[in-house]
């Protein structure tokens, strides 16, 4: 995420650039012709923009009113009838024990698989910026799981997982192991759901990182090697504030990707016992057994709620930590 | 007028827009007062001409997807003015409600013909999504007292007719032969569950397996299965609309089965599908839909036996309960496809065709009149399963009609017999949970 260096009308080119800008001019002439400019220039955003803002409109907030308008009604999905209860199913949720179990779990989820797929990708990118034979295949290998089908990974990993016949199980028994209840306990369920979610997006933040990496400057890095600094101190002190813009960047997608995560817990838990996002609550509540339309969607504006209060928080607050330059 | 699409805007459009993603977009009910299912009325086809073309839903229960091509086909050669569209509509019962349930709130996009599940038709008479086809099967001749009355029972309610039974099954006690003989016990299902645990330690040391018994997966119909323990033991999940599933009787039941896990530990309990488990030999013994038996029998590398679902301490017989799926006429359709598709239920149910699925699939045979005797001689396991239909027993109302009653069970189920929950504590909350849904989704939709 590199800034793009402007220069307004009117304004001195900084100095460190080297950069040659406009030189600035008398006002009126100015405005007269940035005027003109700025008609063609709108009608031709309006052009390209419109339809996209269309489409966003009619698919993306059209059924985000809607939805808040059915959270305010007791609507059991395939009826044809509701009946309107205003805010009761915000009562319901929040006086309820799954509010805390649900928040709960969305927490710990998001938690574990955005500080795992970071944390991971960042050792991984490391390990592939060195200079060995292999790199280019193994930023293949890595970067694969990430580009596969959910719902084949779950799977997959569900016969890893299977206490009676895995793969894994099958290793646990050779040692004399009986292997966990990976699938009935819910526990050890949330701890499976997130260790393939972890597997399959580190490769996103590994290549990220590799490109925030190699993006670093050489010569100052140099430097500081030739001031003593050794790799872990250049690490910390350098490297690490340098990445800076892309770990932030990585933080919003990811835990936006986080909070969204579904495939995978609808494969290998398909109940949701233990791994019960508010997502996939929301789906549960209105497309599992229970068909309560209104109250899912009491749960969906919640999560709404959720995530533009955590992206803005973070634009607000980690942003300024952020070092761009 | 400037706009500036930098990367703050962006961000916060993608948060809200991501957010938004998440919520789906239907179309949406009507508001007017009066939620309570209207009463019922005939549907006058008279003068209607059926469809020349339908499409029927299934998940193709016990793997029937040929057999149902099969009779389409034969449904074809007789009415070639009709055409069945078969449409895989999910991979179980739970994934073609869900996409019914769907396109009933789109309101567009129904079938004509569709299979639902026992625990899934009450909630579309409650939504009106079904009509009732006591006229059609008066106007198509559609010998009702040919069904197996306890079978075609289960879909009346308020004096209609509802659905048809289909792909109907009860659980079955399935036991490998071979490890049963090498701890020289008798070539039989246990008559109870208190004999069946005298045999376990014997089992297990005798035949290798992992488990002498593998409860079914808790994902699956654990609250369906389950019955058969709380009935054994004089409890049930409920009596009527009374929730009963922390009555004494239902808590010793339940105890038996942790005991079975934790105590006696000859149990263990199937994360996916028990019938998978029995035949790869990862136990003697487990419970599973008669749905199963063809599958199992393909598979399993020993001699397999079948038998009775076991009784309790306190009943003996009478254990267990009916299952599986009916087919039935959406509402949403118009007149000449619902009439099309009771031709073609009609078509579906007859006498040789129920036989023919039932020999492909394990499930019971749906008329009193299909002449069994080839699939007998070939597969003759199915017998018992028809046998034990006579001492079968109709679901409780709480797993049976309460909206997601069944997952609710499978949770507790869970917390008891993987966790090692207290028993009482767990069927208490139970009980709250089950009572507040029936009070909330369908107390107010119940005809007083």
């Amino acid at each position: 995420m590199t800034p793009q260096l402007t220069a307004k009308p009117g304004t001195s080119a900084p100095a460190a650039t080297g950069r040659t800008m406009p030189q600035s001019r008398p006002v009126p002439q100015n405005r007269k012709r940035w005027s003109t400019r700025s008609l063609r220039d709108f009608v031709v955003f309006l052009a390209l923009a419109l339809p996209n803002l269309l489409l966003i409109a009619v698919f993306t907030y059209l059924p985000l009113i809607n939805n808040i308008y059915y959270s305010t009604l007791n609507w059991t999905l395939g009826s044809a009838s509701a009946a309107v209860v205003g805010l009761e199913n915000y009562v319901t949720f929040f006086t309820s024990a799954d509010a805390g179990r649900v928040l709960r779990t969305t927490a710990v989820f998001t938690a574990a698989t955005v500080g795992g797929s970071m944390v991971l990708g960042l050792l991984i990118a490391l390990a592939l910026n060195s200079k060995v034979r292999g790199t280019t295949f193994a930023r293949s290998a890595v970067f694969a799981p990430y580009v596969l089908s959910g719902v084949g990974v779950g799977l997959v990993w569900l016969f890893i997982f299977d206490p009676g016949y895995g793969v894994l199980a099958w290793i646990l028994r050779g040692v004399g192991q009986q292997s966990p209840q990976w699938i009935n306990d819910p526990q050890l369920s949330l701890v499976m759901v997130i260790i393939v979610y972890v597997w399959k997006n580190l490769g996103y933040c590994a290549v990220v990182f590799l490109a925030g990496l190699q993006s670093l400057p050489q010569d100052v890095m140099e430097a500081a090697s030739l001031d003593g600094a050794g790799s872990f101190r250049r690490f910390v002190s350098m490297s690490l504030p340098l990445l800076s813009p892309t770990t932030f960047f990585l933080l919003i997608t990811t835990m936006l990707s986080s909070l969204q995560a579904f495939d995978l817990i609808r494969i290998m838990t398909p109940l949701g016992a233990g791994t019960s996002t508010l997502i996939y609550e929301a789906y549960l509540q209105a497309f599992g057994a229970y068909n309560r339309a209104g109250y899912s969607a009491a749960i969906s504006v919640v999560l709404f709620v959720i995530l533009l209060v955590i992206t803005v928080l973070q634009l607000r607050f980690i942003e300024k930590k952020v070092h761009y330059s | 007028m400037t706009f500036t699409l930098d990367r703050r805007f962006f961000l916060t459009l993608a948060g809200a827009g991501a957010g938004a993603a998440a919520l789906a977009a239907c179309g949406g009910p009507s508001t007017t007062p009066g939620a309570t299912a209207a009463a019922p009325a005939d549907i006058d086809f008279s003068g209607v001409k059926p469809a020349a073309s339908i499409d029927f839903w299934s998940n193709h229960p016990g793997k029937s997807q040929d057999v149902e091509k099969s009779i389409i086909e034969k449904f074809h050669a007789k009415y070639p003015d009709i055409k069945v569209n078969l449409v895989t509509a999910g991979a179980n019962y739970e994934e073609i409600a869900q996409k019914f349930q769907t396109a009933q709130a789109a309101k567009s996009g129904l079938p004509s013909l569709v299979v639902l599940s026992d625990v899934w038709w009450f909630r579309y008479y409650l939504n009106e999504s079904i009509i009732p086809i006591d006229s059609l099967v008066k106007q198509l001749d559609i010998k009702l007292a040919d069904f197996r009355t306890s079978l075609v029972d289960d879909y009346k309610y308020a004096g209609k007719q509802w659905a048809l039974p289909y792909g109907r099954s009860t659980p079955l006690f399935y036991y490998n032969k071979d490890h049963f003989a090498a701890a020289g016990l008798p070539d039989r299902a246990p008559a109870t569950w208190q004999e069946f645990a005298g045999w376990a330690p014997k089992l297990k040391a005798a035949s290798g397996a992992q488990y002498a018994f593998m409860h079914p997966a808790l994902a699956g119909y654990a609250g369906w299965t389950l019955q058969n323990n709380l009935w054994g033991e004089g409890g049930s999940w409920s009596k009527g609309w009374d929730i009963t599933c922390d009555s004494a009787e239902s808590v010793a039941a339940l105890q038996a089965a942790q005991d079975s896990v934790y105590k006696d530990s000859w149990a263990g309990v199937s994360s996916k599908e028990s019938a998978d488990d029995f035949a790869a030999g990862l136990a003697s013994a487990t419970l599973s839909s008669t749905g199963s038996l063809i599958g199992i029998l393909k598979s399993a590398k020993f001699n397999v036996g079948v038998g009775f679902m076991p009784g309790g301490s306190k009943e003996k017989t009478g254990v267990c309960p009916t299952g599986g799926a009916g087919l039935g006429i959406p509402s949403g359709v118009t007149k000449e496809e619902q009439l099309a598709a009771a031709m073609f239920l009609q078509f579906m149910t007859e006498p040789e065709n129920t036989a023919a699925f039932s020999a492909a699939t394990g499930y019971m045979p749906t008329r009193t009149s299909a002449d069994m005797t080839a699939v007998l001689a070939q597969t003759p396991q199915i017998k018992i399963a028809m046998d034990q239909l006579a001492v079968t027993k109709v679901q409780d109302n709480a797993r049976a009609f309460l909206p997601g009653a069944d997952q609710e069970m499978a949770k507790a189920a869970a917390k008891i017999l993987t966790q090692e929950g207290d028993v009482k504590a767990t069927m208490a909350e139970l009980k709250a949970t089950l009572q507040g849904i029936y009070t909330k989704d369908v107390k107010p939709k119940l005809k007083a």
